[in-house]
């Protein structure tokens, strides 16, 4: 158990023995910042991370059927039509594509899309057609969004949120609170919005899927829906807490909804699932075609999140490349246009995207 | 169901984690990655207590029901655990209170009219009226103080008996009327692993004599750990011992297992985890610390030793030693015991304002080494927690303070010993005949409230295996001069004790912080 890798927590308690002493210090000023440190306003500390589910059954799971209701869903599409999404827009401008995809969808289904920013949420409701957007929930870490009433409300209100406890899952099968309300919530007709990984990228680089998306989609007998979203990292990274003035191109594509085959495992169809959102996630890049190709190919291997080119060798790179690359500009939506619309771009064709991508599919359209 | 015990990954999240340091306690930031035992969630105690006093004595376990075991003109003599347990002492009324009458309402309805209670205080100082009142509680204390009601006394000579040795030729000398009692029965209270059992009355009503023979370097260096029986050499000999009194009196043994609702409020936060800390509990943190700092020395001792915890009592078993101890140790394990997986290279451990030896005194600083070195360190199954060559680092200002009246002989080791050598063998060889035999200690413990002149060495003996095992010991907070004379290290902050620390074990340890209290026993694989 000695330590002496080049990382892991020894080599952490190594760097923390530069930083300054704490906890030794005399002062009721020193006392008071030590236990108000990591806690809200009301004296309340989220749980460690590493701390299993069972481990924090003292907490009651917050209640949130309210939001489903009518009266709660007629405020909702206020706010959200009156108020968030012409805000989100109007500063973000992103390009949606694949939204033809959900055309044919009958019944619920589960978005899975990668998860890099507060932003992706309103921009996937957005960009959603407004029937589905009504019918869909959310799936919201209850560590973070449910730790306190004020932000689990306003995040049930406004998103039409349920908790999930991340803490469950991984690899080991065991699940977290939440996965049985989502499965009741297919059940009684609602789709629902998930984010596999768990939590936001720290890099903008998609990470590892976990179980729990999958395995609700083969329990609940529904199809998932890709979802990729790009350039929110850009505009609004973790740790920020209001959008950059000048954001990067973000865009939301849809795929076409995948269906888990009769034998198909729970990793298996993770696997599949992870493949179809890097598909999307890498099409900004060597264009539809190209990212089909590399679909295929991967197909024979394990996914490699996010490994898509121009990513190759990218992964493994250091943080700061990671984040240089999650943060280039993948679609340049050119002049913005007083009287909206889809902005001109070469070659100019209204209504379509930019790149050849978005040509070949054609369907990139701002909404 | 109760939540069972965490072994927690210290992250960005985690809040800074207390950590208790004698008469006081702080919040320390610990490195990200470092581990922290919690002991299983607080288990609830039983509602009914009399209801199971009751059924124990009636449905015991590998003896007859208590009531077939009285007749009238027998000897009875019951023997409690003295006042070193629990930790802090019991909220009354004590649960020892509690069955010391059901036991004395049996023995009334046979009528036995010869019944002696005795405290088994071994070579501890003698309970003042005050404490045996607390334990055995007023009814009982009217009735039988003094004649009847009285602390053990191990240097009495005329009221001792020789039973004999082990075949390991270990002698067998206990306390003369429950050695020709017709019935023992012992009344304990189990709060970690190492209590109860054999050790009740081989220990508790024994001589010098007796006792040099588990309490000495070898067999603690061989007992790994003393809170693991089935690997402590120290149990073997106890239960040898054991079974050659239970070859000449029977033993009725009546023994309970706490849970760890060890505060009560507002000094509940002691027992939370941080995360689960409320509002109130960080005012009554920041109450109690900085509130404790304005006392003198003297009423701040005097306001922790006041602390008198809500026990809740999660067992109850009578019968037979050898078949209820089993049964005790379960649910011990059950509130303590937490699974940790693999060793670190460094230990952390807050060593509190109490240990079994200083209750209504001065931890004084042999008291706080046996304490961090000894019960802390040995708080483990299968290996301790820290590597063999690693580092213990503990919290404790060890202030040179010793209480004159309960601890003379301690205050003679600190000055005329320790000065002379640290090594627990040379000190052993070379002084512990000495002090053992002095006749002014000797007096002391007899007539004043004296611990026995050789109670210091078996303290320090205690600290034997960690001593051995550990590469370096550091206190944290504590007095250069006296953590030197004790052969420690000291340190300011836990940086630069991780700072000294990296000479033994590396600039990137594993650390381990065993979170105490609550009592937690790591079962570490």
């Amino acid at each position: 158990m000695t330590g002496g890798q080049d990382s892991g927590p020894g080599n952490r308690a190594a760097r923390w023995l530069g930083g300054a002493a704490r906890g030794s210090g005399g002062s009721l000023r020193r006392d008071l910042a030590l236990v108000r440190q990591g806690r809200d306003w009301r004296g309340r500390a989220r749980p460690p991370r590493g701390l299993p589910a069972e481990q924090d059954a003292a907490r009651a799971p917050f209640r949130t059927a309210w939001a489903r209701s009518a009266p709660a869903a007629l405020a909702r599409d206020a706010l959200r039509t009156g108020v968030l999404k012409p805000l989100l827009w109007a500063h973000a401008r992103p390009v949606v594509t694949g939204r033809e995809h959900l055309a044919g969808l009958r019944g619920p289904v589960v978005f899975v899309a990668n998860h890099a920013s507060h932003l992706d949420t309103p921009l996937i409701l957005g960009a959603l057609p407004g029937p589905v957007a009504a019918r869909t929930t959310v799936g919201a870490a209850a560590d973070h969004f449910f730790a306190s009433r004020l932000t689990g409300v306003t995040t049930a209100l406004l998103f039409n949120a349920f908790p999930v406890d991340r803490r469950g899952d991984r690899e080991t099968g065991r699940r977290g609170h939440g996965a049985g309300l989502a499965t009741r919530l297919i059940d009684s007709g609602w789709s629902v919005l998930l984010f596999p990984e768990g939590s936001r990228s720290r890099d903008g680089w998609m990470g590892w899927f976990r179980l729990g998306a999958a395995r609700l989609c083969l329990d609940a007998g529904v199809p998932a829906v890709p979802v990729a979203v790009r350039g929110t990292f850009a505009a609004l990274p973790p740790g920020d807490a209001l959008p950059r003035r000048d954001p990067a191109p973000i865009s939301v594509r849809f795929g076409r909804p995948v269906v888990a085959r009769p034998d198909e495992t729970a990793p298996a169809f993770r696997d599949r699932m992870m493949r179809e959102v890097n598909a999307l996630w890498a099409e900004s890049d060597v264009g539809w075609y190209g990212a089909l190709r590399g679909a295929v190919e991967a197909a024979d291997t394990p996914p490699t999140p996010a490994a898509a080119p121009p990513a190759d060798g990218v992964r493994r790179a250091a943080r700061w490349r990671r984040v240089w690359e999650s943060t280039r500009p993948t679609e340049r939506p050119g002049r913005r246009r007083v009287w909206g619309g889809p902005a001109p771009t070469w070659p100019r064709q209204r209504g379509a995207g930019s790149g050849a991508a978005d040509g070949a599919r054609g369907g990139a359209r701002r909404s | 169901m109760s939540r069972p015990g965490l072994v927690l990954e210290v992250d960005e999240r985690t809040p800074p984690l207390l950590v208790c340091e004698g008469e006081g306690f702080r919040l320390e930031q610990l490195p990200h990655g470092a581990r922290v035992v919690y002991p299983p969630a607080c288990l609830p105690g039983i509602r009914d207590l009399d209801a199971a006093i009751t059924r124990a004595l009636h449905q015991p376990h590998g003896s007859d029901p208590l009531p077939a075991l009285l007749r009238p003109g027998m000897r009875l003599t019951i023997v409690f655990d003295d006042l070193s347990l629990p930790l802090p002492p019991m909220r009354s009324p004590d649960i020892r209170q509690r069955i010391i009458e059901h036991v004395l309402e049996l023995a009334a309805a046979h009528r036995v009219d010869d019944v002696e209670l005795i405290a088994a205080n071994a070579l501890h100082r003698r309970m003042t009226p005050a404490e045996l009142r607390h334990v055995v509680g007023d009814r009982v204390f009217r009735s039988f103080f003094p004649r009847h009601l009285r602390n053990h006394d191990a240097e009495d000579q005329e009221n001792l008996l020789h039973l004999g040795q082990t075949g390991h030729g270990e002698d067998v000398e206990i306390n003369r009327r429950a050695a020709e009692s017709d019935l023992i029965v012992y009344v304990n209270i189990t709060l970690v692993a190492m209590n109860g059992g054999s050790k009740s009355v081989s220990v508790g009503l024994a001589s010098y004599r007796s006792l040099r023979h588990h309490h000495n370097v070898d067999t603690l260096r061989g007992s790994r750990s003393f809170n693991d029986p089935a690997r402590s050499a120290m149990h073997h000999s106890y239960d040898r011992m054991q079974d050659l009194i239970g070859g000449q009196v029977r033993v009725f043994t009546i023994e309970t297992a706490l849970n760890n609702d060890a505060f009560p409020q507002p000094l509940g936060f002691l027992s939370k985890r941080e995360w689960e800390w409320n509002a109130a509990d960080q005012a009554a943190f920041i109450g109690a610390r900085r509130g404790s700092r304005l006392l003198s020395p003297a009423l701040r001792r005097r306001a922790f030793h006041r602390v008198a915890a809500p026990w809740g009592v999660t067992s109850v078993a009578a019968g037979a030693p050898s078949a209820v101890h089993p049964i005790t140790l379960r649910h011990v394990h059950r509130q303590q015991v937490t699974p940790v997986s693999g060793q670190a290279d460094v230990g952390v451990f807050g060593v509190p304002y109490l240990c079994p030896y200083n209750v209504n005194s001065v931890m004084n600083p042999i008291l706080v080494a046996s304490m961090g070195l000894g019960y802390l360190f040995n708080m483990y199954l299968n290996k301790p927690i820290v590597r063999r060559g690693g580092v213990g680092i503990f919290y404790h200002p060890l202030p040179n303070e010793f209480h004159t009246v309960h601890h003379p002989s301690y205050l003679d080791f600190y000055e005329d010993v320790l000065t002379q050598s640290t090594d627990p063998a040379v000190v052993e060889s070379k002084f512990e005949e000495q002090f053992a035999t002095d006749p002014w200690y000797v007096h002391l413990y007899r007539r004043s409230y004296a611990y026995h002149g050789v109670h210091p060495f078996y303290m320090w003996y205690w600290c034997a295996h960690a001593r051995e095992h550990l590469g370096d010991v550091i206190f944290v907070g504590a007095d250069p001069a006296v953590a030197s004379r004790l052969g420690f290290r000291a340190a300011s902050t836990l940086a630069d004790a991780l700072q000294l620390a990296s000479h033994t074990v590396g600039g990137s340890p594993e650390i381990t912080y065993l979170h105490a209290p609550p009592l937690t026993l790591a079962d570490v694989s």
